[in-house]
């Protein structure tokens, strides 16, 4: 590969194309990249003859279909609300890693379609994650349907039931001694009271809670700093300052929707309000990061020696430890001075995966930031471990069953198979266990291991609740009868209890008959029907913190070398892999698809001489891996980030062989979750493996003021409109559009966070097929929506940008003039519509249109994907193969919102994109035009506002607000940590 | 040499040249005429149901509303089918031992939906509302037909895009008063307000009615 050294303003989205590599550069600039190749494949005349042959034969018989339509089916008796074609929506939570995200599924005719954010959820804000949205395939997943079996044999539930009788009996002469019960964090009241009604029956059992992204490093910082585990709230809405070290605000924090809006209130200097600055310390890039005024790369190592350095700068009596590099952090002075001036205003938070004693100094200097009450309040534990002795953590749990001391083991939707450390050797211990029994949804890794496996029902098939960040209650209610049966842990739990069999429905409301005074029914269907239980969240409170005696000193580290365990952005701990949306889902920062290749400095590529896709050896004391690696930009070079929740292999048909599982590695000291400390090394191997990454596609290659305009808070206040466009081009024909309405979208870039919930919401609203790896591969990727992400300086230390790109919807369309066949117009309130039923696939408007947005079915794509009909959203086509197709504004939703307005003659409502109502930060607003008091008109008319491509004299409807950033004057906004 | 071609290869070739014109033109013609026949457009044809229920006896002589049985016509786009609970309504107290109502009866019995079949059927790509057709003026007949004198269903209108446009592009002679919305004997009378009126009365919007994105997407 050619050097790195992209020009100081230039941006650029692939390191190739940063260093202006020739061949890459000529492979950008065609379309359709690959499709000559693709043609040359061989095919001689008389083979084109004998297939345009069949294709006319075809043809015909595809016109020969039935006389008379379909059948049509009306309900024997119409549940009570259902109305043919509109509507329904229920309220319920989706739960991810113990915590409850706050969702309302829209049902037609009885069947969910899409999940949407609820808006009365503290942490849902009416938006959502890629996860809950992702729920809609989860749900229908064919790869679910199995029944009990026991040894792998197919049985039937009555054996099941059978046998448990005989269990019981057992265990309650023994009193519980031999039995232990597995499951990942409980938040739900209901189920935390089952299984404690069970710790109660069978004193001598004992319960692990076991979450593979473990948050125990900020639980144990609280007990060190405070005595107890507190749980953090912030408010990111106050923080005029925010040091983030590693941090996961944004990324996988149980609030992390919630923070996002809080964050995003602060970042726009055109909307008034002062700007906050926040200062990013961080060893691989997180989505915070990206998006900070400041990011500092800094190795695992030096983040526990920066935060001793800022201790040293904060705190009055003398710190514990402090920094024995300070000639490496000649930036310090500068945050230090920004915090110290912002006292009561600042917020200094370290991410999940840090050690404990990282959480008790930010603690500490918190505290003396006098942030309680302002920028942060402390609430008790969400999800609390069991009471006494009866808790024990998965380590102890594998040692107990490989001494025969476990007789009986209960895994409630928890993999250990999957995601526990080779170390404990849970699968050896596993066949030690005489009656084990693992409740999923489908027969994954631990149920091949168990002696039983029972099919769990979806989270949307039984009565439930859970909890929030915040501590909020959300009771979840059933979306629909259990399509393929299986059982809740509710209805398993209640096999082992001796009282009265009771239904999970009962089961939880007898939880919260308690909680509910006076007028029980009503308040329960007010709960019920809102998604939020009232009064429920947590209250701030008041603890003091331990004198600092109590505050361990940071423990050295001497690693060359660390890995770093994340959850993958996309599939979690894994629990996701079966999901086709999420495994084709772009990662917000390198953009792979369908793998989960090591992230690695382009610094340490070159040491070691890899390039991306080259596979490397990684060792972790005595287990290796190999696997293909990827050079990540901004990565620190003493470190290797491994996402965690790829190479399952027992997920289901989508899931199975893909990527590489580095679960084996994960180290027994600090879990999944956070960094190993066991020696580490890289090497080359041999070959290299083809990744998919869409970063290359779609590639515009202007000049990057057309692209992305960016600038500093400092250039705003002296010239607000700096980014703004020139004069406008001039225009080669003068179209007006003449209808009622003129739709438009404003996109603030400054709010975007490139989290991916707007291209899922998209995929999810308008029928967007998968296409899989080769496919991606071959740039075929079909999503409307996609979010660029920019990279500006170095590729040590760069700036990062975001950019969601859909169709323009341009005035002067370009794709319009080439389309042979009419199929792409305009229409009078000016949409640029696609007809799919002219489109004879030329792809000429894929070719002439500048910003890359136009998708073509190449293959028949939908008739592939492994979903029941019944889950595709009815009010939009499902394309064909040969059939261009793009973003069209969500034009099913303007359709409804029309057809309301006039049958009920009054004013035109408003109108929300799917990708819109997603979006957790609030990024992306829509709406007409010609109502100069509508949301949209409003932000067209900020100073930020500019076209992409304006040169082109497209006149897009959609425009977007340039990035201000607002770093320290006295220093550079991206940093490496080193020695100068 | 002798000749290869006897003189009775002339008529042979002419011939064969004849059928082949023949053939392709006939072929066009077909291919361009077929379609729009009654035939191929399933028009005036009782479609075979689990019942034979008669929209004759029900509106025509009993005086149902259409409403009655597609209740969701007003506001849904879907103007939705009447479920089995409704039928029995009347035919629990009338008609209870007709042999030819057995499958509803069986329906109600076993829980088992009638399963009907599809008279009038739009184009693939089309996604029509009723409920907004009501609300302006446009009645069941424009599109079903006098369906209150069929004893058993067809369908009577094309249902083509050209016949959607031909209303789209000038919906005023379709309108008609709201009293007469659901009355598929309705004829428009000198009394009957001018399309003028119609269209303001119902506030028809100065909207394109002929943009590709009101049906199409």
């Amino acid at each position: 590969m050619p050097p790195l050294n992209p020009a100081a303003d230039s941006l650029w989205r692939s390191l190739e194309e940063a260093a202006r590599d020739p061949a890459f550069l000529s492979r950008a600039a065609q379309e359709f990249p690959g499709l000559t190749a693709s043609l040359d494949s061989g095919v001689d005349r008389r083979q084109v003859i004998r297939l345009m042959g069949a294709a006319l034969m075809m043809a015909a018989v595809a016109g020969c279909d039935s006389r008379f339509g379909a059948d049509l089916v009306p309900a024997v008796r119409t549940p009570p609300n259902i109305i043919p074609a509109l509507p329904n929506f229920y309220a319920t939570a989706h739960v991810v890693g113990g915590y409850a995200f706050g969702v309302v599924v829209k049902h037609l005719m009885g069947r969910p379609v899409q999940v949407q954010g609820n808006p009365h959820h503290p942490a849902s804000l009416g938006a959502l994650d890629v996860f809950a949205q992702a729920q809609l395939l989860d749900f229908y997943d064919p790869d679910r349907a199995s029944g009990v079996s026991v040894g792998g044999e197919p049985t039937d539930r009555q054996a099941l039931e059978a046998s448990l009788r005989d269990q019981r009996a057992q265990l309650l002469t023994r009193h519980g001694a031999g039995l232990r019960v597995l499951t990942g964090t409980v938040t739900s009241h209901t189920l935390r009271a089952r299984i404690e009604a069970l710790l109660t029956q069978y004193p001598n059992a004992r319960w692990t809670q076991w979450e593979p992204l473990s948050r125990t490093g900020s639980r144990r910082g609280a007990v060190l700093a405070y005595g107890r585990p507190v749980e953090v709230i912030a408010h990111l809405d106050a923080v005029d300052v925010l040091v983030s070290i590693d941090g996961d605000l944004l990324s996988t924090n149980p609030g992390r929707l919630h923070y996002a809006r809080d964050f995003a209130g602060r970042r726009n200097p055109a909307r008034g309000g002062s700007m906050s600055r926040v200062y990013a310390v961080e060893s691989t890039p997180t989505l915070l990061g990206a998006v900070a005024d400041h990011r500092i790369v800094a190795g695992p190592a030096r983040l526990r020696q920066i935060m001793a350095a800022l201790a040293q700068g904060l705190l009055n009596d003398p710190a514990p430890v402090s920094d024995p590099h300070p000639e490496r952090a000649p930036w310090l002075p500068a945050m230090l001075e920004d915090l110290r001036n912002a006292r009561g205003r600042a917020l200094i938070h370290v991410g999940a995966d840090q050690p404990a004693e990282l959480h008790a100094l930010a603690h500490r200097l918190n505290e003396a930031l006098g942030g309680r009450g302002r920028t942060f309040d402390l609430i008790d534990e969400v999800a609390p471990p069991a009471a006494g002795e009866q808790a024990q953590t998965l380590e102890d749990l594998s040692s107990d069953m490989q001494d025969g001391k476990v007789a009986h083991l209960l895994i409630l939707e928890s993999n250990p198979l999957f995601t526990a450390p080779a170390a404990w050797e849970f699968a050896a211990a596993l066949k030690r266990v005489p009656f084990s029994i693992a409740l999923a949804r489908s027969p994954d890794e631990t149920a091949s291991g168990t002696t039983w496996y029972v099919p769990q029902v979806h989270e949307w098939e039984t009565w439930s609740d859970a909890r929030a960040y915040d501590g909020t209650a959300t009771i979840l209610q059933p979306q629909a009868l259990p399509l393929y049966g299986g059982m809740s842990a509710h209805d398993l739990l209640g096999l082992y209890l001796t009282q009265e069999a009771v239904s999970a429905e009962e089961a939880v409301q007898a939880t919260w008959r308690k909680h509910f005074a006076g007028d029980f029914a009503g308040a329960w269907r007010d709960a019920v029907a809102s998604g939020v239980v009232p009064g429920t969240a947590s209250p701030s409170i008041d603890v003091p913190l331990l004198p600092a005696s109590g505050i361990e000193p940071l423990p050295p580290t001497t690693q060359q070398l660390t890995v770093l365990f994340r959850a993958d952005p996309s599939l979690w701990d894994g629990r996701y892999a079966n999901n086709p949306w999420l495994q084709e889902l772009p990662r917000p920062l390198t953009k792979i698809v369908w793998d989960n290749p090591l992230l690695i400095a382009p610094k340490l590529a070159r040491a070691l001489q890899l390039a991306n896709g080259d596979l490397a050896q990684l060792t972790v004391g005595d287990r290796l891996a190999v696997a293909p690696v990827w050079l990540m930009p901004g990565q620190a070079p003493d470190c290797v980030t491994a996402f965690l929740g790829s190479g399952r292999r027992a997920a289901g048909s989508i899931g199975n062989g893909h990527g590489s599982d580095f679960y084996p590695l994960t180290g027994p000291l600090t879990g999944a979750g956070g960094s190993s400390s066991a020696t580490v090394s890289l090497r080359k191997f041999a070959g290299s493996a083809a990744l998919a990454s869409t970063e290359h596609h779609n590639l515009l290659l202007e000049t990057p003021a057309e692209i992305l305009r960016h600038g500093t808070l400092a250039q705003f206040s002296a010239d607000p409109h700096f980014a703004a466009n020139a004069a406008p081009a001039p225009r080669l024909y003068h179209r007006e559009p003449s209808g009622p309405a003129a739709w438009g979208m404003s996109i603030d870039l400054n709010a975007c966070i490139g989290c991916n919930a707007c291209t899922i919401a998209c995929q999810a609203e308008n029928n967007i097929a998968v296409v899989g790896k080769e496919q991606v591969i071959a740039q075929r990727e079909m999503h409307w929506l996609r979010v660029d992400r920019y990279y500006a300086g170095e590729a040590d230390a760069p700036e990062s940008f975001f950019q969601p790109v859909m169709c323009m919807h341009c005035e002067e369309a370009p794709c319009e003039l080439v389309c042979p066949v009419g199929a792409t117009v305009h229409d009078a309130e000016g949409l640029n519509v696609m007809v799919y039923n002219r489109c004879v696939g030329t792809r000429f408007c894929s070719n002439n249109c500048p910003y890359k947005v136009r998708r073509f079915n190449f293959k028949g794509y939908a008739r592939e994907q492994l979903r029941p009909p019944q889950s595709w959203n009815p009010d939009v086509t499902v394309r064909a193969r040969g059939v261009m197709e793009k973003c069209s504004y969500c034009l099913q939703r303007i359709a409804e919102a029309r057809i309301e307005a006039d049958r009920d003659n009054r004013p035109l409502g408003e109108v929300k994109t799917a990708c819109q109502s997603a979006c957790p930060t609030q990024a992306i607003t829509f709406g007409n035009l010609n109502d100069p008091a509508s949301p949209v008109a409003q932000r067209k008319q900020s100073p930020l506002n500019f076209a992409m491509l304006e040169s082109q004299g497209t006149r897009p409807r959609t425009t977007y607000e340039a990035v201000v950033r607002n770093p320290h004057p006295g220093i550079q906004a991206t940093l490496v940590d080193e020695s100068p | 040499m002798a000749a290869i071609f006897g003189p009775a290869a002339n008529l042979a070739v002419k011939l064969a040249m004849i059928t082949l014109l023949a053939t392709t033109l006939g072929a066009l013609t077909l291919w361009v005429l077929w379609p729009r026949t009654d035939y191929a457009r399933n028009l005036q044809t009782a479609v075979s149901q689990p019942v034979p229920f008669s929209h004759q006896h029900h509106v025509a002589g009993l005086g149902l509303d259409c409403r009655f049985c597609h209740a969701a016509v007003e506001v849904s786009a879907d103007a939705g089918l009447p479920p089995t609970y409704t039928c029995m309504t009347c035919h629990s107290q009338v008609w209870t031992n007709a042999s030819l109502l057995a499958p509803v009866r069986h329906s109600l019995a076993a829980n088992i939906p009638l399963v009907w079949h599809q008279v009038t059927d739009l184009p693939d790509y089309v996604y029509f509302n009723h409920s907004i057709h009501i609300a302006k003026g446009v009645g069941c007949e424009s599109c079903h037909g006098d369906v209150a004198s069929m004893p058993m269903t067809y369908k009577v209108k094309p249902l083509t895009m050209e016949f959607c446009l031909d209303c789209h592009r000038n919906p005023g002679p379709q309108l008609r008063p709201k009293s007469a919305l659901y009355d598929t004997h309705w004829q428009r009378t000198p009394a009957t307000p001018s399309p003028a009126a119609l269209l303001a009365a119902y506030h028809v919007p100065d909207r394109n009615l002929t943009d590709c994105s009101l049906c199409h997407r």
